[in-house]
């Protein structure tokens, strides 16, 4: 007689999740042997409207609205990929402004990660303490760009609001604080035993099934594999600002936790040599022409690289707007990874997979 | 810099086998590009770990009614995007349902309408 399996849901609405997904997972006893998942329940047609709906000086603020998280990301990739179709330069001074704010997207987006898995340890403090200090990148994020969420930042040929002196000050005190707060969670993620002990050996991804399934992002790193468009793109002027890649090897949900807090630090020091080193300059240039051809840009969003095709033929309008996301295109290797867990890992492990359920539908 | 590889339903497979290298290349995603109300160009796109924009993509025109070979025994990441593919255009690809944001049962394919 073969082993019994039962089969169990998790979500579409469930308490550890942030936004709508559902997985049915195939368990014997406590271990998941299958699973298979429904992402589709915030889809919202936006690469058909990019297409039908929007000219492409206005997509910019059109794929800003696809995730709150990484919405400069966002408009940034398309911007850059419709500026490669244009005729002109975009300055210096406008690309150190770009990186600046992906860097504080990337902060405050990691850290909304590592409260999510404090508070899937049962850390409820932990969880509040983070939130609470992830305050700190969004006022400076409000200072710069006037809202707190959905930033209309990024415009084709630069940006569009310069950096005042207050607002650096403002950045340096706060970004000051921050490393601080790092520092102490860097102690509880090692150390606690909710978050660390629990947490080592959980979930693991090896560095062969990174390359299997494409793995990208902090995902990937914490396996060992060598990946970041931040290093394997030109777009942005990283390798001026002291990028370093951050890299583990036991690919478990610990090593994504510590890799998202050292890559916090990491452009925590990249925004502080922005503020130091702004080049004169303007922020916006005038480019000529409409797209004609097609281009695809790569850019490292918090969750790993997303991708944008478009294509034009001189027209306003758009023929192609392709989006590939990062959480999208990791749902092979989440899948993988919740074979053989238990299923009460399956929310802990979730969550320190950082999922964007509004990108992936987008 | 986008190297463009054009490939046929029929060589499509052991092209892209013959190609990947899952330590050289990273899979992005595969594509889809409209280019009449009969024909799609379907695109597997790949760029190359540790060097900068080097972007290659395989691609085919399918036409009404064509299969589309699956690459998922090549490429296990792949049956998510074929799967979004299969609803958005409303083409078929061996081993992908659809129903991943659309309703199994929905007639439309978002992206294979006419331009409003």
């Amino acid at each position: 007689m073969g082993k019994k399996t039962i089969n169990i849901p998790l979500g579409s609405q469930h308490i550890s999740l942030l936004e709508p997904v559902k997985f049915r997972f195939e368990c014997e006893n406590e271990k998941i042997i299958g699973v298979d998942s429904d992402v589709g329940f915030v889809h919202r047609g936006i690469e058909l409207a990019c297409t039908s709906k929007f000219k492409y000086d206005a997509i910019p603020y059109v794929v800003a609205r696809i995730c709150g998280l990484c919405a400069i990301t966002h408009s940034l990739t398309y911007t850059t990929a419709v500026e490669s179709l244009l005729e002109g330069e975009v300055t210096l001074r406008a690309k150190y402004l770009r990186v600046l704010l992906v860097e504080l997207d990337r902060i405050h987006s990691h850290m909304l990660c590592l409260s999510h898995t404090a508070e899937n340890a049962g850390f409820e403090a932990m969880f509040m303490q983070i939130m609470g200090d992830r305050e700190y990148v969004m006022d400076i994020q409000q200072a710069l760009t006037g809202n707190r969420v959905q930033f209309d930042y990024i415009h084709i040929g630069g940006v569009n609001r310069d950096l005042t002196t207050d607002i650096s000050k403002q950045i340096k005190t706060n970004l000051q604080i921050i490393r601080a707060k790092v520092g102490e969670y860097i102690e509880e993620f090692s150390n606690n035993w909710s978050l660390s002990l629990k947490y080592k050996n959980i979930g693991q991804i090896t560095l062969d099934q990174a390359y299997e399934y494409n793995a990208i992002g902090p995902l990937a790193r914490a396996a060992g594999l060598k990946t970041d468009v931040r290093s394997e793109s030109d777009y942005l002027p990283y390798e001026q600002l002291g990028y370093e890649m951050q890299l583990a090897s036991d690919g478990d949900i610990h090593n994504r936790n510590m890799i998202r807090l050292k890559e916090i630090l990491n452009s925590i020091e990249m925004c502080e040599n922005i503020v130091d080193g702004l080049p004169e300059g303007d922020i916006l240039t005038k480019l000529k022409g409409k797209p004609n051809g097609e281009s695809i840009v790569r850019l490292e969003a918090p969750r790993g690289e997303l991708m944008y095709y478009i294509k034009g033929d001189g027209k306003a309008m758009l023929n192609r707007v392709r989006i590939k996301t990062p959480t999208f295109s990791s749902i092979p290797a989440f899948m993988e990874i919740f074979k053989g867990s238990n299923y009460a890992d399956a929310p802990a492990l979730l969550a320190s997979f950082d999922p964007c359920l509004s990108c992936t539908a987008k | 810099m986008i190297d463009r590889i054009e490939t046929t339903l029929e060589k499509m497979q052991s092209d892209i086998k013959r190609f990947y290298d899952k330590k050289v290349w990273h899979f992005l995603t595969l594509n889809g590009v409209q280019l009449d109300e009969n024909s799609t160009e379907i695109q597997w796109i790949f760029s190359k770990y540790g060097q900068k924009d080097a972007i290659t993509l395989f691609y085919l025109t399918a036409t009404r009614g064509d299969i589309i070979p699956s690459v998922t025994d090549i490429l296990p990441s792949a049956i998510i995007s074929q799967r979004e593919i299969v609803d958005m255009f409303g083409i078929e690809i061996e081993g992908s349902p659809k129903g991943l944001y659309l309703d199994e049962d929905s007639l439309t394919s978002p992206l294979s309408r006419c331009r409003i």
